[in-house]
């Protein structure tokens, strides 16, 4: 029995060993934030390239930027991982040859019947500009009558200067299309250095593309939270070695933190299809709250006693339990499989400590210094702390605002950051994207043609491909058009006038030719950003459009406004944290008149004053978050513990101490992530730590 | 319109002349017949200035917009053509200040009994079969363009104002 706790930990990793190939982790984060269907959709928009774009300004446009932007792109040719380079107004060899194929169908054609007479003016005219206009005209041997007229598609997005691309007034751009998806690291990693070490070559050059917040983020975050894990470890071994003064109860406990969180990982990434291993890291933070049981166990000398079961600890497990099991329900998927997480390993944690720390043979706690007296001091009501809470949460609730912004949880990176302004600043386009579908290619060039009628500004596969009906009228429209007449009255007035003889002999033969309408390769249009999808059932392209909303109205249209998506997911999870967010204030109040009875109100300002300070702290100085939110739900866990133990105490001073180290721990798992520079987990760090000075207060002050 | 185009390689040869005089020579396959035109070129620090003085006609290009002029009257040019020769004329600029690379970039140049051939790799290709250029002890003496539909125009230097 004496090894019983490292037995189980041994079975843990071996389960764990032999399960490896059934554990699942996903490490999408937008997974968590995002509606299912927002994230197909986004998926769906990087098939179609979309945030693979890269773009690299190069400032000014005197001779030097010139030469910079053609070096640039000699260079970014070379990469690997590079589509396609873009830095003139000049169409694709590609597009070239679409518009040479499909000419008479794409050209808009006068169709008017002309005279004799018509013909030979017109003639005449081209006749005497050869002889004596200053300009030169030169004339269409196919087309002398200039009935067919085809205007260039230029992009909806991209300005110039000259036949190159320009940002704006800032300077030449260089559009890149990468083929890194978003998942590759390794690869995104690679790309982003490479590109960093042409730019830095070129001075006065900026570079941009989606990817790198990836890269240089993610660099920010792992040095920020392996220093912080790094500090949070060795205060927390500190504190419980200081603070247990007992080597073997210090390694015993650790033994034990390390199994639940095993056990907890084990059921989790085991029964979830794609748990998170966001979710795995900060269920794995908040297995440190059920140190509290020991810690209360040991401070009251329950190893040694005869009981089989405290009940404080019951109830703060059990009243824990049941607040993690409703929020494991809620359809936020970073808080369920958290709170499943939770459910777990603090399950695990609570049955070893309590049922196997017993034989552990651990030595009493001896207490070496005297606990103040504790009814010393002024001391405040549990209802005037009650009311007092009240008021912080009435000041809350009037200062109340949501930051809906995900993207603002993430490490500021105000370079990478003022890199993409200087690209949104300069390029002062109106037009965001969307996604538009259809069953088959036909149907999704319908659909391009038929949104591009019901918004005023667009640019899509529609402003080069006609769709189906278009084409059929065109294409009819040729065929009734009598171009043999047409040709012999041109051969006729040409002698009249004076031009060579079968000059025009073969005129508008190009139009007589059959003509037929097929869709092109609807991905020679990548140099514009626009291409066709298909995930094998249904055809996906992106639209760029002036009124994303009015495009919704479509069936066909998605907004892929990933600022858009994040906030009406935002909003439906605030939605959904205030619903179950009440249910489980309702239970816990329930369960904590149950356990602690007549001491309801002082129990309960366990939760609520540590709450209401930290909301009231927060709107003070700023927005809440979906972090802060989530490190409330923490406190309202450890409240719970804190106020059943303190109302049924029977030795109060042994449960202030108990609380006072679990305290510390609290802030050494939690309250560390304060110093983090990534708002996400400073947002933790922030909450815990101000609930940890606000239940210090309770228990020095409440009576 | 074409016109303006070539007419930079004037100013490739002899860099630090501002204006010359020309003559350029057209034949329009079309009728089988040429057209003799005499005219002044002025590049200036933006855009440039070619006057005709025979037909009191003056093309002004001031680096944004253009202007003709037909004795002394503006007149108003279709938007298509002003377009297509500022396109041309912002190449004219930017090879006038020596931009070699740019040359390189839009030509494949070939060099045959001290004549030069350019030959138009971009979009230019759909409209221009190749540029000849003649040079006698490095003096620019000819160039001649080959058109797609058969026309050609040829300007000869004649002599160099300012």
């Amino acid at each position: 029995m004496k090894y019983l706790n490292h037995l189980l930990l041994l079975v843990l990793l071996l389960i764990g060993f032999l399960l490896k190939d059934h554990i699942h982790i996903s490490t999408n984060l937008l997974s968590l934030f995002a509606s299912k269907e927002s994230v197909e959709k986004l998926s769906i928009a990087n098939h179609l390239g979309y945030s693979k774009e890269m773009l690299i300004a190069v400032k000014g446009f005197s001779k030097e930027s010139k030469k910079n932007v053609r070096a640039i792109t000699k260079k970014l040719q070379s990469l690997q991982d590079i589509e396609f380079v873009q830095s003139t107004l000049t169409p694709s060899q590609d597009i070239a040859e679409y518009y040479k194929k499909y000419y008479p169908l794409l050209a808009s054609f006068q169709a008017k019947k002309l005279t004799k007479k018509e013909v030979q003016k017109q003639l005449q005219t081209l006749y005497d500009k050869q002889l004596h206009s200053v300009f030169y005209t030169s004339i269409d041997k196919n087309d002398p009558l200039k009935l067919f007229h085809l205007e260039l598609t230029k992009s909806a997005t991209l300005k110039h200067k000259g036949n190159m691309i320009a940002l704006g007034e800032y300077g030449y751009l260089i559009r890149v299309q990468t083929n890194i998806p978003p998942s590759e690291m390794g690869r995104a990693k690679r790309l982003y250095d490479e590109v960093q070490s042409i730019t830095k070559v070129f001075p006065g050059t900026v570079a941009f593309a989606p990817f790198f917040y990836t890269v240089e983020n993610s660099a920010a975050f792992k040095s920020d939270v392996q220093w912080i894990a790094i500090l949070s470890s060795i205060v927390l071994i500190l504190i419980y070695f200081l603070l247990l003064r007992n080597i073997k109860l210090l390694i015993e406990t650790l033994v034990t933190l390390f199994s639940s969180m095993v056990f907890a990982a084990l059921f989790s990434t085991t029964l979830f299809d794609n748990f998170n291993v966001l979710s795995l890291a900060f269920g794995m933070s908040l297995t440190a709250v059920s140190i509290d049981y020991l810690l209360h166990y040991h401070f009251h000398n329950f190893y040694e006693s005869k009981k089989r079961v405290d009940k404080n600890v019951l109830y703060g497990f059990l009243t824990t339990l049941s607040a993690f099991g409703i929020f494991s329900f809620i359809p936020i998927p970073l808080i369920a499989q958290i709170s499943f997480f939770a459910l777990f390993s603090l399950s695990y944690a609570y049955v070893v400590f309590s049922f196997v720390f017993p034989y552990l043979g651990i030595k009493s706690y001896t207490r070496t210094t005297e606990v103040q007296s504790v009814s010393s001091g002024r001391k405040i009501s549990a209802l005037s702390l009650f009311f007092i809470s009240l008021i912080l949460l009435s000041y809350s609730a009037f200062h109340f605002k949501l930051d809906a912004n995900i993207r603002n949880l993430d490490y500021q990176n105000i370079s990478l950051k003022s890199a993409e302004n200087l690209f949104k600043h300069n390029s002062q386009s109106s037009l965001v994207p969307v996604i538009v579908e259809a069953p088959s290619k036909e149907s999704l060039i319908e659909n391009l043609h038929i949104l591009k009628h019901s918004v005023s500004k667009s640019f899509s596969l529609a402003s080069f491909v006609l769709d189906k009906k278009t084409c059929e009228q065109k294409r009819d429209a040729l065929k009734e058009y009598n171009f043999t007449q047409l040709r012999d009255y041109i051969e006729d007035a040409s002698l009249k006038v004076g031009f060579r003889d079968d000059y025009f002999k073969d005129a508008y033969k190009f139009a007589e030719k059959k003509q037929v309408c097929i869709l092109p390769n609807l991905n020679i249009f990548q140099t514009f950003s626009l291409s066709a999808y298909t995930d094998g059932k249904r055809w996906y392209s992106i639209a760029l459009v002036d009124d994303a909303q009015k495009a919704q109205t479509l069936p066909f249209v998605t907004d892929i406004n990933v600022k858009a998506m994040f906030d009406k997911s935002t909003q439906q999870m605030y939605k959904n944290l205030i619903l179950f967010g009440s249910l489980v204030l309702v239970i816990i109040f329930v369960l904590l008149l149950v356990s602690v009875r007549k001491k309801i109100l002082y129990a309960l300002n366990y939760i609520l004053f540590p709450l209401a300070l930290s909301m009231a702290v927060l709107t003070t100085f700023g927005a809440i978050n979906i972090m802060h939110l989530f490190s409330l739900i923490i406190l309202v866990a450890i409240g719970i513990d804190y106020g059943i133990y303190m109302s049924n105490s029977n030795k109060p001073t042994h449960t202030m101490i108990a609380i006072k180290y679990s305290l510390l721990s609290t802030f050494a798992a939690f309250g560390v992530l304060i110093f983090s520079s990534i708002v996400a987990l400073n947002s933790i760090g922030m909450v815990i730590t101000i609930g940890c000075v606000a239940i210090y207060i309770l228990i020095k002050v409440m009576r | 319109m074409l016109k303006a185009f070539f007419l930079f390689f004037l100013f490739l040869n002899v860099l630090y002349a501002q204006s010359y005089s020309f003559t350029e020579v057209r034949y329009s396959d079309a009728i089988g017949k040429s057209m003799q035109l005499n005219g002044e070129i002025t590049f200036k620090k933006e855009g440039l200035e070619i006057k005709y003085p025979k037909s009191q006609r003056v093309l002004n290009y001031d680096g944004e917009e253009i202007s003709f002029f037909e004795d002394k009257k503006l007149i108003e040019l279709p938007e298509e053509q002003i377009s297509n020769m500022m396109h041309y004329f912002d190449i004219l600029k930017l090879l006038h200040d020596g931009n070699e690379d740019e040359l390189k970039s839009r030509f494949t140049i070939k060099e045959l009994d001290g004549k030069t051939f350019l030959s138009p790799t971009g979009a230019l290709k759909y409209y221009i079969e190749h540029i000849e250029l003649l040079k006698i002890n490095n003096t620019l003496k000819y160039i001649k363009l080959f058109l797609k539909n058969n026309d050609t125009i040829t300007i000869n230097i004649t002599n160099e104002i300012s």
